[in-house]
């Protein structure tokens, strides 16, 4: 009896020992490089702390004081919401409408499916240069068109009215793939059965399409335009290398914001306050995301 | 056992000391200007040079080529738009370079934190004669009662003029040279009259992303006596009458199509090259290239000239100007090092008169004396801006301030946003900057 | 094939007519730009018109291997992504393990702990994570590029979910010839999870070579850039006409290595993106 006690215990030790043996080389990294500094950035946001030299004094609350009464901040803040909110709808509808043309077996699905997946593996600095050129008012795609037909090519990057625009039409080329797999997925999930059985009843491709497919997607749709909202919050290489956050500010992004009052400015600790704020707003989106899937489930 | 044995005497191979024989100094030299060390690569002759970028790429190879004591300096060039983001993290990760250029307007920031080494000592091992520096030039490397960095030039904005343009429009003298406006209204004036008769645009300036913008309104300001700060710096004086008329001055370049609004600074620069333009508003640092490219038979930019800024709103003479200096950011350096630095500092020094060239008002008075000074083309047309350059006082946060400015005034023509607003909006983003300041 | 067809809008010749203009009009400027970097750079200040490379040149490429630093921030990026991935294999599928098979104490919290750093997106630590960095004396060093991306949780979570789903009876089987967890790891487990692991593995791969913000600010020497920041320190040229074909040379050139790994491991990577995302 005793001995069949202090068995398990040993058993349980073992196991505890070699849990520990196999966590612990992620652990250590995880708790080096994410879970510090996840603290030391807190800890970062209540000092004065700069970048270069050895300056750091507490001053409480007062970076986000600063931060809430700071019109640049808001400016940011704004633009970085236009932009989820110009670019999650093209993204989320033209994925799923690619998604539903390409829904197909064939060579030459696969093929267009690949066209449209490439754009996603390139890198921001490579995908910016390409659209600068494309949209380049003297020498772009975009401007031998316009003169083509006659018109005056307009200078996109260059207005407070198409820079924002042409930021989303770079962001959409760049990364539409992933959403239109996670569409083709969920597709792939339908059962013919139920197509089957809506033709028997004749029913019209789009009674189909509004009985069946939408429905069916639900789940998917909910999924891919969090995980958008997401991505897209955090907006930051286009913008820097594109318009470098202008003309006149009108496109500077709330984590490019953060980039220059560390790097530029030297502010760190306002900076870490930012990027706190920037961390609730993500935390946010994924709690929605999370209390979503549990109500479909 | 035995591979950590093997391991150990690898190390051991390793760290003892065969190759410090050879005293060979690598130094680090970061600046902007511009990479063309594949255009100018191996050419150690100064008459080639041109610009800004051939000058300090050829005086770098021929350091490299003819210094005795083993020296070589490797380049680092950066883009101007990011060179104090990429000094800033260089100095914070520890991996200063061992000369670095530096702006007068950003040397307070430094200083303040003790991000540079004080060189008086310095000059007065290395035999460089502070005497010789211009008032000026030593004004703008001094900062509490110390010296930060070798002055290389004093920049200020000029009138740039494509001459062949005025001459077409009537607007030159007896020799063609281009007679200069005196007032707002005379400045339109010429605008309407180039237009009419050319068919051209009276202006090319950087207007979008450039920090020409900043450095136009400052200037305004300081025409009509005033400046962005009050007297003793205590405050900011933006949102001001002189401020008004200085940002509606410039509202009515574009409104009334004088300069093209989204022009950043290369195009601006490209427009002006390519004859689109009859007069560039740019800096002394232009001088050579432009005259490099009206030396071409077919140029569109013909007939070449260049004047000390117009009179154009107020009625005090000012211009805006900032200068170059090479600056150590402080680190550890062994004695060798240090050598090899101060080296290349005295070379530079002995060599300013070959920046001065590039357009740049010299630094030194000897320069300034010289014969082959003198003999620069275009020097008299432009002999008042020295006299004449203001430089934004030695506060700290500059850059950020500037920028500020550069993005808040412009999006009175690059969007909608009205003249008082954008003068409020500004003074009151760079009220919120001096609090910061320490 | 027959019950695809039934489904809606995927079927018909209007449809596949529109996809295929749709995606022409998506690959065009991936077209232009090769073709721009097989132009001579003279003729490219003259103009950028036309889609072919008339005239055609290699000097761009020629130049960039001879002269450039693109070929020395290939290597960075390659020593980066490569070994991001190899120790986020090592280390995820080892902590997975753990979480699928062994019980111990505190496992749910520990699990839930780990989950968590989901939510921590990269863009949120950087400035702490550069200041500590700093206060190491770390910066411009492989090092430093390679272990943030592992402690990122993704990999965990993948693995965990993967070996759950390994029938029990495969490893009992070994477990009551008395072979250790580490063996069982390595002689059952680990054969049966290439697939997940080339999956992560590709995913990781291309997370890394892409990543932007943190070497921005890590590699701050020029030797160190990987290809996608020195990509952008060549920006600085890129409004002047001059070396146009070479700036596109240089951009097709870094894409190379990804583009060459996403054709050949297409397949891992869309069963990745499903997998990540929960499906």
């Amino acid at each position: 009896m005793s001995s069949a006690v202090s068995r398990a215990r040993m058993v349980r030790l073992r196991d505890g020992l070699s849990a520990l043996a196999f966590l612990a080389p992620f652990l250590v990294f995880y708790l080096l490089f994410l879970v510090y500094p996840f603290g030391l950035g807190i800890w970062i946001s209540f000092h004065d702390w700069e970048l270069v030299g050895s300056f750091r004094e507490w001053i409480g609350l007062w970076n986000y004081e600063d931060m809430f009464a700071d019109p640049q901040f808001w400016r940011a803040v704004r633009n970085t919401l236009t932009f989820a909110a110009m670019t999650v709808p093209v993204m989320v509808g033209l994925a799923l409408l690619l998604a539903l043309g390409l829904n197909r077996q064939t060579r030459i699905h696969g093929a267009l499916r690949a066209i449209f997946f490439t754009s996603n593996v390139l890198s921001v600095t490579v995908v910016t240069l390409i659209w600068i050129m494309v949209l380049s008012p003297d020498r772009g795609l975009i401007a031998q068109l316009f003169r083509s037909l006659g018109l005056e090519p307009i200078a996109f990057l260059a207005s407070t009215t198409w820079a924002m625009p042409a930021i989303v039409a770079t962001t959409v080329w760049w990364g539409i793939g992933f959403p239109m797999i996670l569409f083709l997925a969920g597709l792939q999930q339908i059962p013919g059965e139920l197509y089957e059985a809506a033709r028997l009843d004749n029913a019209s491709p789009w009674r189909r399409f509004t009985r069946i497919t939408l429905p069916a997607l639900r789940r998917t749709f909910v999924l891919v335009a969090i995980l958008q909202v997401i991505g897209q919050l955090q907006i930051f290489g286009q913008v820097l290398i594109m318009t470098g956050g202008g003309p006149s500010q009108s496109t500077r992004s709330l984590v490019q914001t953060i980039y220059e009052t560390g790097f530029a400015d030297w502010q760190l600790g306002y900076a870490s306050a930012m990027s706190l704020f920037l961390f609730v707003v993500m935390f946010v989106a994924s709690m929605a995301q999370l209390y979503i899937a549990r109500q479909e489930d | 056992m035995k591979t950590s044995l093997l391991a150990i005497s690898a190390l051991a191979v390793m760290v003892s000391p065969i190759a410090v024989s050879h005293a060979a100094e690598e130094l680090t030299f970061l600046r902007f200007f511009g990479g063309c060390s594949d255009q100018y690569a191996n050419v150690t002759d100064m008459d080639q040079a041109v610009g800004e970028c051939g000058v300090i790429q050829v005086l770098t190879n021929k350091f490299n080529a003819e210094n005795d004591q083993d020296i070589t300096i490797n380049t680092q060039n950066v883009e101007w738009g990011v060179y104090y983001d990429l000094l800033s993290t260089q100095i914070a990760s520890g991996q200063q370079p061992a000369i670095a250029v530096m702006h007068r307007s950003v040397l307070p920031n430094f200083v303040a934190r003790d991000l540079i080494e004080p060189l008086d000592d310095i000059f007065v091992e290395a035999g460089i004669d502070t005497s010789d520096f211009l008032p000026a030039a030593l004004e703008s490397v001094s900062y509490d009662g110390q010296i930060w960095g070798l002055p290389w030039d004093i920049h200020a904005l000029l009138y740039h003029v494509n001459g062949a343009i005025m001459e077409e429009a009537g607007l030159t003298d007896a020799e063609g040279n281009y007679i200069l406006p005196t007032s707002t209204e005379e400045l339109f004036e010429h605008a309407r009259i180039v237009q009419e008769r050319t068919g051209k645009r009276y202006l090319s300036i950087g207007s979008r992303n450039d920090a020409m913008t900043a450095r136009v309104f400052n200037l305004l300001m300081w025409q009509q006596g005033s400046g962005i700060f009050n007297e003793d710096l205590s405050g900011v004086q933006i949102d001001s009458e002189e401020g008004r008329v200085a940002l509606e001055f410039m509202k009515r370049l574009y409104d009334e199509g004088v300069a093209l609004p989204i022009h950043d600074g290369s195009e601006a620069t490209q427009a002006f090259i390519n004859g689109e333009a009859a007069v560039f508003v740019s800096g002394t640092w232009q001088v050579d290239t432009m005259a490099a490219h009206s030396a071409s038979e077919s140029s569109p930019l013909a007939n070449y000239q260049v004047f000390d800024f117009p009179q154009v709103v107020g009625d005090t003479r000012a211009t805006w100007s900032d200068s170059h200096m090479w600056v150590l950011p402080a680190k550890e350096r062994s004695p060798e090092e240090m050598a090899a630095t101060v080296a290349f500092l005295s070379f530079l020094n002995d060599n300013s008169g070959q920046w001065a060239r590039t357009g740049h008002l010299p630094v030194r008075q000897s320069v300034l004396e010289s014969e082959a000074f003198a003999a620069l083309p275009y020097r008299t047309s432009y002999a008042e801006t020295t006299g004449i350059a203001q430089a934004v006082p030695m506060v700290q946060n500059q850059r950020p301030i500037q920028d500020i400015i550069r993005d808040g005034l412009s999006a009175v023509w690059l969007g909608d946003t009205a003249v008082d607003a954008a003068l409020s909006d500004v003074q009151s983003q760079v009220e919120r900057n001096f609090r910061r300041v320490r | 094939m027959e019950k695809r067809a039934i489904r809606p809008f995927s079927g018909d010749t209007v449809t596949l007519v529109l996809m295929i203009a749709l995606a022409a009009m998506w690959i065009l400027p991936t077209i232009w730009v090769i073709s721009l970097s097989l132009r001579p750079n003279m003729d490219l200040m003259r103009s950028t018109a036309g889609l072919l490379p008339i005239p055609f040149t290699l000097q761009n490429y020629i130049d960039i291997v001879s002269v450039s630093m693109t070929p020395r921030w290939l290597l960075n990026s390659a020593i980066v992504a490569i070994g991001t991935t190899v120790i986020t294999l090592i280390v995820a599928s080892l902590a997975g393990y753990a979480f699928a098979r062994i019980a111990f104490p505190f496992k749910r919290t520990l699990f839930v702990f780990i989950l968590c750093g989901l939510m921590i997106p990269e863009q949120t630590i950087i400035i702490p994570l550069h200041a500590m960095i700093t206060d190491w004396g770390m910066h411009n060093t492989h090092a430093a590029l390679i272990a943030p991306r592992v402690a990122m949780p993704v990999g965990v979570f993948l693995m965990t979910q993967f070996f759950r789903a390994i029938p029990l009876e495969l490893e009992e089987a070994a477990r009551l010839d008395n072979a250790s967890r580490l063996t069982v790891f390595r002689r059952i487990m680990l054969p049966l999870s290439i697939p997940a692991l080339t999956t992560l593995g590709i995913y990781t791969f291309l997370q890394a070579w892409n990543d932007f913000f943190w070497p921005l600010v890590s590699a701050t020497n020029s030797n160190m850039y990987t290809v996608t920041v020195g990509l952008s320190s060549l920006q600085g040229n890129f409004a002047q006409t001059e070396g146009l074909g070479f700036i596109m040379a240089s951009a097709v050139f870094a894409s190379l290595p990804v583009v060459i790994v996403y054709v050949i491991f297409q397949k891992y990577i869309v069963r990745g993106i499903a997998m990540t995302t929960g499906k």
